[in-house]
This record gives structure tokens, sequence and C-alpha cells, in this order.
């Protein structure tokens, strides 16, 4: 059953890949597209449902189901094995389930373009890759799922490719994983050398088994988490995330919200054997981790682009999994996994609703006042904005409280410095949350007359799921999935001393929220004179955060350029031409030179060519004396 | 050597013959007209039929002066009496004069070197044995009768590589008057 | 030195005579002659190795170079007479019109 998970998403891939697209000949429309689509994926959802009822029935002993044997190298057999138990279940639930709901939203979405059948071919191969990356069993497979789900985002961002801007930025994402993969497969080498295979249970069980292993497990840690910053855009690897946003935006809330970036969340909580034993490494993650959110936090107060406010907190928030991994909370980091794909889906489908609504208007300076044209969408991002402001009793605010308390009282890395920096983030967050919504919703109207007559409510298949989403958010903080996951990941001990902070902490995460949305109203509530005399005041402040930080120039200017350089003078210059077009040249020469050379003797004078022949004489008599 | 040389006639001439020939081929080089050349040449071969003589292959130095001298030397000496007449006398020497005379000593050197070592003893002194014709026309005629068909047929090819020639010449000479 | 090794060095040295003849001369038809000279030594060496050995083929195959030998200068004359219609000159250093 579980192969069949994985494999539905890969035969919508393969119909609609061919049948739907210029390949097969536009054999069929839309209404197949749709059906195979966003059919199999719910198929895939309630396959993995089942799948959750067989693992309680059999008390949570991970299904185990061998697919494929690939190879067999000397002692090492290397095959495709899919794994089910409780961390299993509840991403597959998410990927399946939040999958399914915004494949059937780009049904609304996409429906006037001619890429139809193209863009649900390949989002059903981004499901297939990112379920062999939850489900399998070794860390080969799960690597397998990470590439493929590189390559579909690749795709998918770049997939209006007419335009330069977004193949350019589709490259840019591909590339920057790979810097990240680097380090991921070395991890990948020191475990197969150390313990002779890659499935990561028995890695884990290694590792907590009485004798150390071979391999330093904090070495291995940071190699993965390499890969896992790649993946989930922290510093200093997060610059392909904003740039993502060329793509449609369900791929922005599929891939880069909800499921493709929490993928390194997931590598690290899975491989949480490893890291129960790396403290340093733990120490490194969390730091990256808090200093991202923050980062990330400052660039998005300044953001014009209804999009970008949204990656850059995705990228906060991101950090702040990070964080929770890095303190031993594993299953709380998961559980923000969870409430995050809810609201961050939410609210990219709702900037999808309000971009299609206003014709392709992104830039919320030409927003406002849409609170009462489109109040599906109003409301439902409002909701969605509560969440990850973190309003009780909304989604949000259990996930990014539990953090905080773990950022500030775990005994595996938890200080007040983290959480003083998660706090002030969770401040931005509430503050620039907000800030959209009144931009984009509330106050006088400033969009272009003929923007303004075109506003309309989005059709139902993409209001329905926005409804769906924003229910979700609403109620999804009561789903005890730390609990849950408690049998399988332990949430780590706190300091007996710091336990009288748990309710001021408390009380203090709330009145963040809410001071965060204060903050907000006074800014922006009547109007834009507010927000632009303070932006007079700190011009300096302004455009060093709204050219974010200036990091993309940076590193153009001290990896992109060099790396020009030497391509250009070492590669191109020296040793393809001078080296290996010279030595082919040098050898045509070789054969031009002795071929004119030994034309010369041809001198057309008889004379020469009988004293050549006397002079073979004399050579063949001398050599006689020699052998024969 | 030299009391065996004066009681021995024969071993004398064939010394006085074989110097003799070196000494007119060696003229041959030297000598700027042609026609001299030729003389010298002349004189070589009927030295050379003489020492065939003398060694007792009478029919072959009947042959030597015969053919050679009274065929092959004669049509020599009528083409440059012919090609003479409007020529010029020319240089005598080419380019490759030094490089020909050190040649001529290391070939000389080698091919001496490499002949005279295993040279076999005489088992049968030479000029003792006499080739009569009969003997060697039995010979030809019976065991080497196949070559002597491809002589006449080598022949029988000169003639009409000669007619072809002829008819070239012809045609050329014709194309030539008529401008 | 006997009278076999006497006659061979004859041979040889009528041979290498003639070869360099064909290399230093410049007249057309002395180069021939010269050609003819190599043909004469080599004849001797058989006649000698013939009589050496008492066999008949040495007398057969010299009587072979007669005839080849007739039948060559019957045909290279007319070849000379004809490049020096069109040469004007029996001198070789004109005619190399084949070089490479």
């Amino acid at each position: 059953m579980l192969t069949a998970i994985v494999l539905l998403p890969l035969l919508g891939f393969v119909l609609n890949g061919v049948l739907a697209t210029r390949l097969g000949g536009n054999l069929v429309g839309k209404r197949f597209v749709t059906v195979v689509g966003c059919g199999l994926p719910l198929i895939a959802f309630a396959l993995v449902v089942a799948s959750l009822v067989e693992l309680r029935a059999g008390a949570y002993a991970p299904l185990v189901e061998v697919a494929y044997r690939w190879a067999q190298i000397g002692t090492s057999p290397f095959e495709v094995a899919f794994y089910f138990d409780r961390l299993t279940a509840v991403m597959a639930l998410v990927v399946t389930g939040v999958g399914s709901v915004i494949h059937v939203y780009s049904v609304g979405y996409m429906k006037d373009d001619e890429g139809f059948g193209r863009f649900f071919a390949y989002l059903n191969l981004f499901l297939f890759f990112m379920l062999l990356l939850v489900l399998g069993r070794s860390l080969l497979v799960l690597f397998v799922g990470w590439e493929g789900v590189g390559l579909c985002s690749y795709l998918l961002i770049g997939f209006w490719f007419g335009d330069l801007a977004n193949a350019r930025a589709g490259k840019k994402a591909f590339v920057t994983n790979r810097v990240g993969d680097a380090g991921f497969l070395l991890g990948m080498f020191l475990l197969h050398q150390a313990f002779g295979t890659l499935d990561m249970d028995r890695i884990n069980a290694a590792f907590g088994a009485a004798t150390l292993p071979a391999v330093s497990a904090s070495l291995v840690g940071l190699l993965l988490f390499a890969g896992a910053s790649a993946k989930s855009a922290q510093i200093p690897l997060h610059v392909w995330l904003p740039d993502a946003m060329a793509g449609p935006t369900p791929v922005s809330a599929l891939i880069h919200a909800a499921t493709m970036v929490t993928a390194g969340v997931y590598l690290v909580a899975r491989m949480s054997g490893i890291y129960l034993h790396a403290p340093e490494a733990s120490a490194v993650i969390a730091v990256i981790g808090v200093a991202t959110a923050f980062f990330a936090a400052t660039v998005a107060v300044v953001q014009t682009d209804i999009k970008k406010v949204l990656a850059y907190s995705t990228i906060s928030q991101l950090g702040l999994m990070f964080l929770a991994l890095g303190v031993g909370a594993y299953a709380v980091a998961i559980f923000h996994v969870v409430t995050h794909a809810f609201f961050k889906a939410c609210l990219f489908l709702g900037a999808g609703s309000v971009i299609h609504a206003l014709g392709g208007e992104q830039d919320v300076r030409r927003m406002g006042g849409l609170a009462r044209r489109i109040p599906v969408t109003f409301w439902t991002f409002t909701i969605a904005t509560a969440a990850i402001a973190g309003i009780p009793p909304l989604a949000g605010f259990f996930s990014k409280d539990e953090i905080l308390w773990f950022a500030f009282a775990s005994t595996r890395g938890g200080s007040p410095v983290l959480w003083a920096v998660a706090a002030v983030t969770a401040l931005l967050t509430a503050f620039y949350m907000f800030r959209l919504l009144w931009l984009t919703f509330l106050g006088a109207s400033r969009m272009t007359p003929e923007v303004e007559h075109h506003v309309h409510e989005s059709p139902l298949s993409m209001t329905g799921v926005l409804m769906l989403l924003a229910l979700l958010s609403a109620v999804g903080g009561f789903i005890a999935v730390p609990q849950f996951l408690e049998a399988q990941l332990p949430l780590p001990a706190l300091h007996e001393e710091l336990h009288r902070f748990e309710t001021p902490l408390l009380v203090v995460s709330v009145a963040i929220a809410l001071v965060g949305l204060a903050a907000a109203a006074f800014l922006y509530g009547s109007g834009p004179a507010r927000s632009d005399a303070l932006r007079q005041r700190f011009p300096g402040l302004h455009r060093w955060l709204a050219s974010k930080y200036f990091i993309d120039e940076l590193y153009e200017r001290a990896v992109g350029r060099p790396l020009v350089w030497v391509s250009d003078r070492v590669f191109l210059r020296f040793g393809d031409r001078a080296v290996l077009d010279g030595t082919l040249n040098g050898a045509a020469a070789i054969g031009r030179g002795s071929g004119w050379l030994l034309g010369r003797v041809q001198t057309g004078s008889l004379h020469v060519y009988v004293w050549l022949v006397l002079v073979g004489i004399v050579g063949s008599l001398l050599w006689s004396w020699r052998h024969v | 050597m030299i009391e065996s040389l004066l009681q021995n006639v024969d071993t004398l001439l064939l010394l006085l013959c074989a110097a003799g020939a070196l000494g007119s081929a060696a003229l041959m080089l030297v000598l700027q007209q042609p026609m001299r050349v030729a003389m010298a040449l002349i004189t070589t071969m009927v030295l050379l039929g003489a020492i065939y003589g003398l060694l007792g292959v009478h029919f072959v130095a009947a042959f030597q002066v015969l053919i050679y001298v009274g065929a092959v030397m004669v049509f020599m000496v009528y083409v440059i009496m012919l090609l003479e007449v409007r020529e010029s006398i020319g240089a005598r020497y080419s380019r490759l004069l030094v490089p020909g005379g050190i040649g001529f000593l290391v070939l000389l050197g080698v091919i001496l070197i490499s002949v005279w070592r295993p040279l076999p003893s005489a088992t049968v002194e030479i000029g003792t044995t006499a080739y009569g014709i009969a003997a060697f026309s039995v010979s030809f005629l019976g065991e080497y009768w196949l070559l002597f068909e491809l002589t006449s047929v080598l022949l029988v090819a000169a003639v009409v590589a000669a007619l072809a020639v002829i008819r070239v010449g012809r045609v050329a000479d014709e194309r030539r008057r008529r401008g | 030195m006997d009278r076999t090794q006497l006659l061979i060095g004859v041979a040889v040295a009528l041979f290498s005579l003639g070869l360099v003849g064909v290399i230093v001369r410049r007249n057309v038809l002395v180069m021939l002659m010269c050609m003819e000279l190599m043909l004469n030594g080599v004849n001797l060496s058989l006649v000698t190795f013939a009589q050496q050995t008492g066999t008949t083929v040495g007398a057969v195959l010299v009587f072979l170079v007669f005839v080849v030998a007739t039948v060559e200068i019957a045909l290279a004359i007319p070849i000379v007479l004809l490049l020096v219609r069109d040469k004007r000159t029996l001198d070789l250093g004109a005619y190399n019109d084949l070089k490479g």
C-alpha cells in the first residue's frame, strides 16, 4: 500500500504529461486533466489515512515495505524501501492533504493558462518526489526525492519560461540547492562508511547504542544540516526563496510554504538519533535558525510585493522551526510544520486570490479597500494572519508558544538570549503581517481605475479551498501533534528552576501578538502618511532592509565574479583553447609539418634519388651485419 | 705473390685485364665528352670479355662482345653522334659530386666487408672447368626452357614498345610542324 | 687474396663506379652508359660464382642479363630522344618537373 501511495501521483504525471501537453498532441481536455490531476492525490491521501489506521491497529509498530532492490554492492544492499511510522504519518498527511487541496485550487487559478496540462503534470511529479522523500526508509531514497523536488521546483518556478527572469529564478533555486547537497552527500558517505547502511531507522538506533559510533555525530549532523539549510532556505543559502515567487501562486503555496521547504526540518527531525548526540551541531542549528528568523522578519517589514512579504515570512518561520530542532524539541518543530502548512498555504492562496481578482497586480502600494469587494478572501486571509501572529486560540499560537518556551527552558541548549531574539521576531511577524493585511484589504483604495473595475471574487474552487484552510488554521492547534509524536520523538527535559516562568512567558507571547497588531493599526490604519514619515526619518535603514542586506550583491561579488573569472581564464582560455584545442591542433600540425618535411625529399632531381638508393643499400648492408 | 704471378701467365693476364677494366671504368667518370666516355666503356667491356675467356666461359665472352659491344654500344655511339652535333658541351658534374664521392667510398667498403668475409674457399679452382657451348645449350633449352620463352616474350614486348615510341614521336613531330 | 676475392672485388668496384657515375654525371647519355657499367659488374660476379659452383645456372642468368640489357637500351634511347626534343638539352638539371 505504501508503494501505491507513492506511485499514484507518478501515474498522474505520466498521464497528464503525455496526453495533455504538446508532447502527446494535446489529446485530452481540461476536464481529464482535472480529474486525473486532482483525483489521484486525493486517492493517495485516502491511502495515507488507511495506512495510519493500520499503523494504529499494529500498536504503532512501523510499517515497512520493500519495493525494489536496486543494487547489491559487496555486502551492502541498496533497496527502495518505504517506512511508515508516526512521523511519516504526520508528514504524509500534510503533504497529500494540503497538496490535494492546492491541486483543486489550481484548477480555478490556472484555468486560462495554456500550460494547464503541463502544470498539473509537474505538480503531480512534485507530489511523487515529496512522498518518496517522506516515505523513504534509507537516506538514498530520501535523497532521490530531495533532488526530485528540487527539479520540480525548478520546473515550476520557471513555469512561464518565456520571461527570462523566471527562468533565471528557477536556475538560482536549483544551483543554491546543489551547494547544500554537497554537504548532504558528504554526510551520507560518512554514514555509509561508518555503518554500512543508509537506513535511517538503523542509523538512529546505532547512535543510541552502547558503543560509540566510529564517526563524529556533530560532523555528520552539520553536513546533513548544510543540505537542510539549502532546501529550507536558512542563512546563508536562503537567497533562492524570494526569487522563487516568480512561479505561479499555487506553486509558492505548495512547494515554498507547505511542503518542500519543510523537507529540511523533516530530515533533521528524522535523524534525531544523531542530533541527540551532537550538542555542537544542535547549537549551530539553533543559532542559525533564530538568526535567519530575525533577519527575514526585518526584511519582510519593508517589502512591497505581496508574495515577497509572504516569502520572507516563510523563511522566518522556518528559522523558528530550526530553532526548535536546535534545542531538542523535534516534535514541536514538526507541530509548527503542520500549523505553518495550514496558515501559510491559506495566506499564499489568499494572495493568489487577490492577484487573480486584481488581474495580476502584486504591489501592495496599489491595493487597498478590498475587504468589502472580495469578502471571502478577506476573512480567510484575516484568520490566517491572526494565526501566524500568534493570537490564541488559533493554530499558530500553540506551536509558536511551544517553540518559544523550549527555546527558553530546554536543557539541550535553551537560553534566554535565544528566547529574546525569537520573541522580537514574533513581534515583527505580527507587525508585518497585520501591515500586509491593512495595506491590501483595508483603508482607502489606491488601485488604478481599470484594475478597480475588474475586481471580482474568485470562483468556488478557489474560495472553497481558502475556507477549508482557514478553518484548519483556526482549529489546527488543537491537534496534539507533539503528544502524538512523543513516543517516537521525546520532548527534551526542562530546567527545573525555570518552570515558574511558563505562565509569564505565555502572557508575554499573547502580548507580543497584540502589540504587533496595535503597531500596524497605528502606522497603517489611517492612510500612508505615518509610515511614509517613518521611512523619511530612517532612509539608510530602510534602504538596507529593502535591499535584503545586499546579500545577493555580496554573493555576486564574492562568489559569482571569481567563478566567472576562473571559468573564463582557466577553463576556457587555458584549459579548453590552449590545452585541448592546442593539443589537437598540435597533433594535426605535427602531421602537416612532417608531411611538408618528407615532401622535400622529392626534389625532382634524379641524382638525388639514385644517391638515396646508394644510401639505402649501405643502410641495409649495415643492418644485416647486426641482425642476420 | 709476384713469383707465383710470374710463374703463372694466366694469373698475370687476369690481373692485367682486371686492372684495365677498372681503369677505364674510372676514366668513364672523369672524361668530359660523351664519345670518349663511350670509348672507355667499350674498352671496359672488351676487357671483361677477355676475363670471361680467361675463366673458361668462352661463349659468354663471345656474347659479351657480340651483344654488348656490337649492338648496345654501337647503338649508343650512333645516338651520341646524332645528338651531340646539335648540343654544346655542358657541365660535367652534378651538384652531388662530393656526396657521391663519399658515398662511393662508403659503399665500396661496406660491400667488400660484407662479401669478402664469408666467401667460401674455392672448392673448384676456377678456370679449370671448360664450359662447352654444347653443354650450355642443352642445359639452357632443356632445364631452363621457361626462361628462354620468357626472353622471347620480352623481346616481342620491346619491339612493340619501340614501335609505339616511334608512333608517339611521329605524332609529336607533325603537330610541331603544323604549329 | 685468391682469384675469387680479386674478381669479386673487381665486380663490386665496377658496380659502385657505375652507381656513383649515375649520381655524379650530368649528361643523360653518360648516365645511361654508367647503368650499363653496373650491369657489367653484376655479370662478372655471376660468372665468377657460376665457375665456382660448377653449375650452369649462373651462365643462364648472365645470358638473360644480356637480353634484358639490350631491351632496356633499345627503349631507353628513344625515350631520351623524345625528351630531348622538348627540352633541347641533355643536361639532367633541366629535367626536374616531377618535384614534390
